[in-house]
């Protein structure tokens, strides 16, 4: 396993914690982790330390399915440079909410769509993109155009 | 629970605000020396002196920087809590309620600094005190302030209305900060203006983020029978609330109807004497438009995505900006899109003088009452109502 030191390495541009390290981890081997209650299996994103439900202090990071509905898009129209970023403006930045339990969202890019079809209501699964080396989360349309 | 308990009720009292001015550029001075000036200004026009003063609560600069060098005899309360104001001014009004001061020296220095305008950075000195990135900015985000820019999408999906709604807001505060000459950003601005303005972060252009400022505002919290005492009219604090929900990041509050805001106006509803109908003046935070038509909505003035159609129902056309029932102003002064980004302290500051009858060629007349609803919707939602004495 890769060392914490390395770990916050491979992912400067992040605030890495003892509490989202597993989350970081996981994107390594594209396994999209997020935080599960242990004792009563209620899911929560940010990671976080305690279960917001039953204050349960057992918590495993649990890979999701990745399918969900966009519930929120935007397009940046301009950003800071970044290696690795492809700078094709606009840029699109969804918040998906996932399948496993209404309300539990993750926010990512999309990929492999045009911008007109990145809407709010569109189903979507996970994929993963390299960006000068470090994995990143995103997600495209899940329907195939009949 | 909320609680609906307000001891502190028209016992606590602003007793004077003053301003630096907001000036939309890389001035070439300090925020500290923004925040002193205004300080300053606001003894001086309260008749205090430096023996006076046994509370300090500012944004920047910290407490300690700012007694020593208005060399304030001795303290005995001091705080810097994080913006926006509602935080010092809450802040401050418990510590004079509970006796841990009774003169509090209240302020919040704006700055251009480079997390919120890269122009920043043209300055060395700004540049060389921003902190040092420890990688790349991640752009998969919709943390800090792009938050506003996400539900912004989510407004105009849910409620099926156009960008011209979020217009409304920058059109009103244009209009204002003409009769403000502290206001940033004075000249008047039309819906074609607004609508081919610059995108930034798509559905929200230039036109709907606050405007980068130098300068700072300060103010004198001290008890109401103290207040009294004083040069200036004293504005009383008839209730004031900050509000959060169980989930409150940027991507996992619950949606437009349950966020802090509806906790903000529940408790504050409760706790103060006057609603919209007794309110002279409204003050909806606007450090992004969005934010601004959930508080219209939000405080009772019309439903859900009803804010433009609100707004364009109480148009006035002689000043090109709301006037409900011909009357009540929203964001006098400007607001955050045009007089400046102060975090809600230039909405306070406006409320206290128009209160004070001390707001110029812009004075409401008969102003006794004003509705502040400073903040967004994460973890910044915040009420404050405010009656003259």
């Amino acid at each position: 396993m890769i060392s914490d030191a390395d770990l916050i390495d491979r992912f400067r541009g992040h605030m890495l914690s003892r509490d989202n390290a597993a989350h970081f981890r996981g994107r390594l081997d594209h396994q999209l982790l997020i935080d599960r209650c242990a004792e009563c299996g209620v899911w929560h994103h940010p990671p976080a330390p305690a279960c917001p439900a039953c204050w349960s202090m057992s918590i495993t990071p649990t890979a999701v399915s990745g399918t969900g509905t966009i519930h929120l898009v935007i397009f940046l129209h301009q950003h800071a440079p970044i290696p690795g970023f492809d700078d094709a403006m606009p840029y699109p930045v969804v918040t998906v909410e996932l399948d496993e339990q209404p309300g539990l969202r993750f926010t990512g890019t999309m990929v492999g769509a045009a911008n007109d079809d990145v809407v709010i209501g569109r189903r979507v699964r996970l994929d993963w993109i390299d960006r000068d080396g470090e994995p990143v989360p995103a997600f495209r349309l899940a329907e195939v155009a009949a | 629970m909320i609680s609906t308990h307000n001891p502190i009720k028209n016992t606590v009292a602003f007793a004077g605000a003053a301003t630096t001015g907001l000036f939309p550029k890389n001035t070439e001075r300090s925020q500290t020396s923004y925040a002193v000036e205004a300080c300053i200004s606001v003894l001086r026009q309260c008749g205090l002196g430096p023996d006076d003063v046994d509370g300090v609560c500012g944004s920047f600069p910290m407490a300690q920087r700012m007694q020593e060098t208005l060399g304030l005899t001795s303290v005995t309360w001091f705080a810097n809590p994080h913006i926006p104001f509602i935080n010092q001014v809450a802040a401050a009004t418990a510590a004079v309620s509970a006796g841990l001061c009774q003169v509090a020296l209240v302020y919040h220095g704006a700055y251009r600094l480079p997390w919120n305008t890269s122009a920043a950075l043209r300055d060395p000195f700004r540049a060389a005190d921003a902190s040092i990135p420890t990688g790349p900015p991640n752009p998969d985000t919709v943390a800090g302030a792009i938050g506003y820019t996400a539900w912004a999408s989510r407004y105009l999906h849910e409620y099926g209305v156009t960008k011209e709604d979020f217009g409304l807001i920058a059109i009103n505060d244009r209009s204002n900060a003409a009769t403000n000459p502290t206001a940033a950003m004075r000249e008047p601005i039309t819906m074609d203006d607004y609508l081919s303005a610059r995108m930034v972060r798509w559905p929200l252009c230039l036109l709907d983020m606050d405007i980068a400022v130098d300068g700072a505002d300060a103010f004198v919290i001290t008890t109401a029978e103290r207040a009294r005492d004083l040069a200036l009219p004293p504005v009383l604090i008839n209730a004031v609330t900050l509000g959060m929900t169980a989930r409150n990041s940027e991507d996992q509050i619950d949606g437009l109807r349950h966020h802090g805001q509806q906790v903000v106006i529940e408790a504050l509803r409760a706790k103060s004497d006057f609603w919209i109908d007794g309110a002279d003046i409204f003050f909806p935070y606007d450090g992004f438009t969005p934010i601004a038509l959930n508080w219209i909505e939000n405080v009772g003035y019309c439903g859900p995505g009803e804010a433009g159609d609100f707004m364009r129902q109480h148009w006035d056309p002689a000043t090109n900006s709301v006037r409900v029932n011909g009357r009540v102003p929203f964001n006098p002064h400007g607001g955050s899109l045009s007089e400046g980004a102060t975090q809600g302290s230039g909405h306070v500051r406006e409320a206290v003088h128009q209160l004070q009858g001390l707001a110029g060629d812009r004075q409401v007349a008969g102003a006794r009452t004003a509705l502040l609803t400073p903040g967004g919707f994460f973890f910044n939602a915040q009420g404050l109502t405010l009656v003259s004495a």
